[in-house]
């Protein structure tokens, strides 16, 4: 990094200019798969933020004492431990949601926004800059996951949250509900248009 | 002694270190959760059966309340036929027991494809609100496609017609064989005769649809042949000679 960039920028950017998600393409797969409904594009959004946020912090603080050549094993360890931490409280909590999350909170490990994040941020900063970046980061995710699960849900089911906002012809309304939103390669339109749409204003910008 | 962390002792010592720090992590949060865990786990049994057994959950009671005036849990020993009752019947494991050589064994025919049958099982005796037998609920699981499809079958206290079935856990495919724990389609096992006139397993997943007024056959999906035959073989299973009929033999004769 050539310049330091300052607390507010480590915080902002990642959530427009610098998006995990749109610029970067990471986290993709769960993106597709869990933004079907904006109930469980939230818990996954916290999950991830969880995780994220923790194995920043953790990865952070011990940073000066990971070996060289066991450092991805390591982040691996902390992220792996906090997912299934994440897991076993989920399903504690919210049984039925994790029920319908199933395997997408275990392959958070596999997401590389956390991965990405532990390698190119936390091993290299102090633990506060790095939750920064951290929140910076799941809030990225968060926006995207959230936008694309809007207009999933919306469009596919007529409903927000579950309450219904366009009501469907199926329970006497005038709706006639998108079937192509509930799957997931409607996903993949919506983050290519929001891709897109970013991409625009970035040039705009300069 | 400067810690060289990469050095081969370093990296050993940051490694175990590590590994333990996680491990403690894990079990921790896991034995915080535990009883918790055990706790949901009963009331999630209590409402299946309930469900099974068509008990109205809506009513007053709370379905805990209701599962332990209606239910009575028992150990039934397939071979034999033994029932036992007692406290500890709700936390038995009957995955754990269904996979231990000591407490389980080879199925002389496996046609539910489950490989192993475990000697005990636990079932349910739900009474009405006089306090009259109303419904037995029995587990019943076999292979689908892809996975184990595990439910619960309630029969009525003839122990030949069906009242209500529920397909809890499977891992069949989504949109195709996930048919199983469909409303509509559970609804067709209502009133269905497991038996025939000779006390034979008669009940089938007819493929094509079933005959109006078959009062064995329910129908099959269409793209889900093999989640479909799973289940008639499951049921096939367990309601034959290796699983309820010497239990439900023994129950007859004790209810007269």
């Amino acid at each position: 990094m050539s310049s330091v960039p300052t607390t507010r920028e480590v915080l902002t950017s990642p959530i427009f200019a610098n998006n995990p998600v749109a610029l970067q393409v990471l986290g993709v797969c769960s993106a597709l798969a869990v933004s079907n409904s904006m109930q469980t594009a939230l818990v996954m959004t916290i999950a991830v933020t969880f995780v994220l946020v923790f194995s920043s912090l953790i990865i952070s603080v011990i940073r000066n004492f990971i070996p060289n050549s066991v450092r991805i094993i390591a982040q691996m360890t902390v992220i792996a431990s906090l997912v299934i931490v994440v897991d076993m409280v989920l399903q504690d909590i919210a049984y039925e949601l994790s029920r319908q999350l199933s395997v997408f909170v275990g392959l958070i490990i596999t997401n590389c926004i956390i991965m990405g994040r532990a390698e190119a941020f936390a091993m290299k900063s102090k633990p506060l800059i790095s939750v920064v970046d951290a929140v910076g980061n799941s809030l990225g995710y968060g926006v995207i996951l959230m936008g694309v699960a809007f207009v999933r849900e919306l469009l596919g089911s007529g409903t927000l949250f579950g309450h219904e906002i366009f009501v469907t012809i199926e329970n006497g309304g005038w709706y006639l509900a998108n079937e192509m939103f509930k799957l997931p390669p409607s996903a993949f339109f919506l983050i290519g248009l929001m891709i897109w749409v970013i991409n625009i204003v970035q040039d705009r910008k300069g | 002694m400067a810690f060289n962390k990469d050095s081969i002792m370093g990296t050993m010592i940051f490694t175990i270190s590590l590994s333990l720090l996680c491990s403690f992590m894990i079990t921790g949060t896991a034995e915080i959760l535990k009883e918790r865990k055990l706790a949901k786990k009963r009331d999630e049994l209590k409402r299946y059966v309930l469900t099974a057994a068509n008990v109205d959950l809506d009513g007053e009671q709370s379905f805990q309340e209701l599962f332990d005036e209606l239910v009575t849990p028992m150990l039934v020993d397939l071979d034999t036929g033994e029932m036992d009752s007692n406290d500890a019947v709700m936390d038995f494991d009957e995955r754990m027991a269904a996979i231990n050589p000591d407490t389980s064994r080879k199925p002389k025919k496996d046609t539910a494809k489950i490989k192993r049958r475990a000697n005990q099982v636990r079932v349910f005796k739900v009474a009405d609100k006089d306090g009259q037998l109303a419904h037995v609920v029995v587990p019943v699981h076999g292979k689908g496609l892809w996975s184990i499809i595990y439910g619960y079958v309630a029969v009525k206290a003839d122990l030949n017609t069906i009242e209500n079935v529920v397909f809890y856990e499977h891992g069949e495919t989504p949109g195709i064989g996930d048919f199983v724990s469909a409303p509509d389609w559970v609804k067709q096992w209502h009133g269905k005769q497991v038996f025939d006139a000779s006390g034979d397993v008669a009940f089938r997943i007819v493929k094509g649809g079933a005959e109006d007024g078959d009062i064995h056959g329910v129908d099959s999906v269409s793209g889900a042949t093999k989640t479909a035959r799973g289940i008639q073989r499951a049921v096939t299973f367990w309601f034959g000679r290796e699983g309820y009929q010497t239990f439900f033999d023994k129950l007859k004769a004790s209810e007269v």
